[in-house]
């Protein structure tokens, strides 16, 4: 299969730029990249997700149209989506899920429950996969769904097979398993398989070849041996070196002399994706977390601001060990949360853009519980002014502000309430370059007036302009310790990935 | 341009849609009945038959400001108002001593509603479809499967202590008490609502729970707060109803809950505010029950207007839920 020039452009953005891939059959390619590569949007046009994209795709020598996902099945492509979840039906058995797409397209009436049994178990057989036919999908674990999505995907005959992420939620063992299981695929029934992951060991152990890219183009392919090295990959995927860094370490000297503001130690969540998490923030600094999407980060934020239960460690503030059991108290304890999705958990969307600054706060503006709306008004305006929001009024909803305009109303609700710690949990995720910049500027005023900041990214790059301190995080662990002026972004890159941990 | 300036009055008619249809339904009674419909008789007739919909209405209200939803509010208030009834004439309680409990009983009843949807987190509205059922059995064998009213037996054959109606009892039923009632809920619930913390937390709720607990509101909390005063005014709905009728009358509120919510949806189409507000609610159930006037008195069977209430609701939801309908 080969794919040329491929470009495909979404509104304001050329997503993939002119990208020529080829696949061979029983090959298994690693394709890699940092997020917003264009890694899932290539997957998505091979697999006919997308149909506006330029250029020529050939299967076997052979032109073809492939503008929707029935044609990319025809042609023998099959994708396995990073989310299995939302791919399979809870509620029925293996069986039935492996063959649900023969029953919706075969022409009988009635449905044949043995038969299609009987149909499964072979297929899983040939195939090798331990998986219990009558078992209700809801009951297997990530990775048999996994398997059994795989499974699937061979079952229509495919010829290429797209893994997005297949491992982000596997253990050791399971992953193991999995990629058993793909070699014997690639090998016995000369599948191309294309494998998306960010962990380099594993691509390292399973992958012929090497795709990396980079600002929606492919810069470099080469073939993984024994001899590849992890920083070699890691090089490639971040390109040269290239760090905005503004030199701020002289402004911050005396921080390191700064009581410890927030203590986190031992910290594990009940549903076990962190490990034994510890760090600490001092008064005036904004220490970093780097950590890969699925690494738990999101789970950290809302462990320690009480929204998730913790199963040990303790937090400390000033010293003192607090007990949050939920948000209300960490807000008490005057902790500030800016959550990573911004329209599901940062705003009420109908309500005002006064009502989103003065909520954290309300008490203050209010004598007996009747609050105190021309107060309210007066410093939503000011809190405008100052935050530079551009809006029409301070009445206006915030759901019709841009994403950058949002999160400024976001984190000034929290500086109204006056709070001491700030837990940023990726706040520029889909905001524009100049509002980057003012937003950036307010984090460093808060850390300036003495707040303690923790600042939660995927993005290295905005992780070494704002930051004291980083610590990088891996399935859950923290794995690094560093100043960040003394730091290069290979180092943060090579720790993200577990670059320590295989 | 044309076609945005033909967007913006389409919002705006649809925003408005409950007054103008009031307004309408206003000049297009007048015109067929003259004065027998527009004269300050009739429009205490209307203001007193809005009084117990509305009153039931804004219970609704401030559950709905939260996101939480009652199908079983008016179950609820039949079964209080037994209690009431019984408190008053079975073991002749004075009124004051009747309503207190009667608002007592509809808390505690409360308490298990948010029971079911707090704590065992079943979804507002089958925990309060499977209660509506309960109520109303429950309610039934309180009274032994018959009304309360005067001079009465008791089910187990006893006398009723009390055998005939206070003047005060009466007069709750009546104008112009009852419609003091209503605006007296009215204005409390629009207060709370409007110009309170509690008020502004519930409509945070409303409007996305998680972003609201994530600022630090306790969620559950303000939901139980919110339960607690719908109970308060389910029982006062149930006492004026009781009253009205000078009887507990067998699911004698269970026929409101349509009217009720139909009056909350209307009202929450009014202005595009897009949630449920006190004001709105009122002219909600303005717009009901001048409608069902108006028909009455052009002798529209009555058997009809259920149809009538209906057809209000599903408009009202369409003016709530019609796609597109965000403003420019």
């Amino acid at each position: 299969m080969t794919a040329k020039n491929i470009s495909i452009e979404f509104p304001g953005v050329l997503a993939l730029d002119r990208v020529n891939f080829t696949i061979h059959s029983g090959e298994i390619r690693a394709v890699v990249g940092t997020n917003g590569a264009g890694k899932s949007t290539l997957m998505k046009v091979l697999s006919g997700v997308y149909p506006s994209w330029s250029g020529e795709i050939c299967v076997n020598g052979k032109s073809v149209e492939l503008k929707t996902p029935a044609e990319a099945l025809k042609l023998g492509i099959g994708i396995v989506h990073q989310e299995v979840d939302s791919a399979i039906l809870p509620d029925f058995t293996v069986f039935e899920n492996l063959l649900m797409d023969d029953v919706a397209s075969d022409n009988h009436m009635i449905y044949r429950r043995k038969a299609l049994r009987r149909q499964a178990e072979a297929i899983l057989k040939e195939l090798g996969i331990e998986l219990q036919p009558g078992m209700l999908a809801k009951n297997l674990t990530l990775a048999q769904k996994q398997l059994l999505l795989i499974a699937k995907e061979v079952h229509k005959k495919c010829r290429l097979l797209i893994l997005d992420e297949p491992t982000a939620s596997l253990s050791m063992a399971e992953t193991q398993k999995l990629f058993q299981f793909i070699r014997r695929l690639a090998k016995e029934e000369h599948t191309a398989v294309v494998f998306i992951s960010h962990r380099i060991g594993e691509i390292l152990s399973v992958c012929e070849s090497c795709s990396v890219m980079r600002f929606g183009r492919i810069t470099d392919e080469f073939p993984v041996t024994e001899h590849t090295r992890t920083e070699k990959i890691v090089e490639k995927m971040l390109g040269r070196v290239a760090d905005g860094r503004e030199d701020a370490s002289g402004e911050h000297s005396d921080i390191r002399e700064n009581p410890v503001m927030l203590e986190v130690s031992g910290l594990c969540d009940q549903k076990n994706s962190l490990k034994q998490v510890s760090f600490y923030v001092r008064k005036g600094e904004i220490v970093g977390l780097a950590g890969l999407v699925g690494a738990g980060k999101t789970e950290i934020c809302k462990t320690v601001f009480g929204a998730e239960k913790k199963s040990a460690g303790v937090i400390k503030i000033n010293g003192k060990e607090v007990i949050l059991k939920n948000p209300t108290d960490a807000v008490r304890h005057r902790i500030a949360l800016v959550p990573e999705e911004r329209r599901k958990e940062g705003i009420c969307p109908s309500e005002s853009i006064t009502f989103h600054l003065c909520v954290a706060c309300l008490a203050k503006f209010c004598t007996c519980s009747i609050l105190h709306k021309t107060a309210m008004g007066a410093r939503a305006r000011a809190a405008i002014k100052e935050l530079l929001v551009s809006c029409r009024d301070e009445k206006q909803q915030i759901q019709f502000l841009s994403g950058g305009n949002q999160q400024k109303v976001i984190i000034g609700k929290w500086i109204e309430a006056d709070c001491d710690i700030y837990i940023l949990d990726e706040p520029m995720q889909g905001i524009d370059v100049g509002a980057k910049q003012e937003i950036f500027r307010m984090i460093k005023s808060l850390a300036k007036k003495g707040a303690a900041v923790l600042y939660v990214s995927s993005d290295i790059s905005e992780l070494l302009a704002i930051t004291d301190r980083l610590y990088t995080l891996y399935n859950g662990q923290i794995t690094a310790e560093r100043k960040t002026a003394e730091t290069e972004e290979q180092e943060i890159m090579y720790d993200m990935i577990g670059g320590n941990h295989g | 341009m044309d076609k945005m300036q033909r967007k913006r009055v389409g919002a705006f008619l649809l925003d408005w849609s409950a007054v103008i249809a009031i307004m309408i339904s206003i000049i297009f009674f007048t015109a067929i009945m003259g004065l027998s419909f527009f004269s300050s008789a009739n429009l205490t007739n209307i203001l007193r038959a809005m009084s117990i919909t509305t009153i039931l209405a804004i219970a609704l209200t401030v559950t709905l400001a939260c996101d939480g939803f009652d199908m079983s509010a008016c179950t609820l208030a039949s079964c209080s108002g037994y209690v009431f009834m019984a408190c008053y004439l079975w073991y002749g309680l004075s009124l004051p001593l009747s309503a207190v409990i009667c608002v007592i009983f509809t808390m505690i009843a409360y308490l298990f509603t948010l029971f079911l949807i707090l704590v065992c987190k079943i979804p507002d509205m089958l925990a309060t479809c499977a209660l509506m059922f309960v109520h109303q059995g429950l309610g039934q064998w309180f009274t032994g499967g018959g009304a309360i009213s005067a001079g009465m037996a008791l089910p187990n054959g006893a006398m009723p202590r009390r055998t005939f109606f206070e003047a005060g009892f009466v007069a709750i039923g009546q104008a112009p008490y009852i419609i003091l009632i209503m605006f007296a809920s009215v204005i409390f619930a629009h207060i709370f609502l409007q110009h309170t913390k509690q008020g502004t937390f519930l409509y945070a709720i409303g409007s996305n729970k998680t972003a609201a607990a994530l600022s630090g509101i306790h969620v559950g909390r303000y939901r139980f707060l919110a339960g607690m005063i719908t109970a308060v005014f389910i029982a006062v709905g149930a006492m004026v109803v009781c009253s009205r009728n000078t009887a507990a009358q067998l699911c004698g509120c269970d026929n409101y809950l349509m009217s009720a919510l139909a009056a909350v949806f209307v009202g929450k189409s009014v202005g595009g505010k897009e949630k449920p507000t006190a004001l709105g609610t009122v002219l909600g159930a303005g717009l009901i029950v001048i409608l069902e006037n108006g028909l009455t008195l052009c002798s529209v069977p009555y058997y009809i207007l259920p149809a009538v209430k209906g057809g209000v609701l599903v408009a009202a939801l369409a003016a709530v839920y019609l796609p597109g309908r965000r403003k420019l």
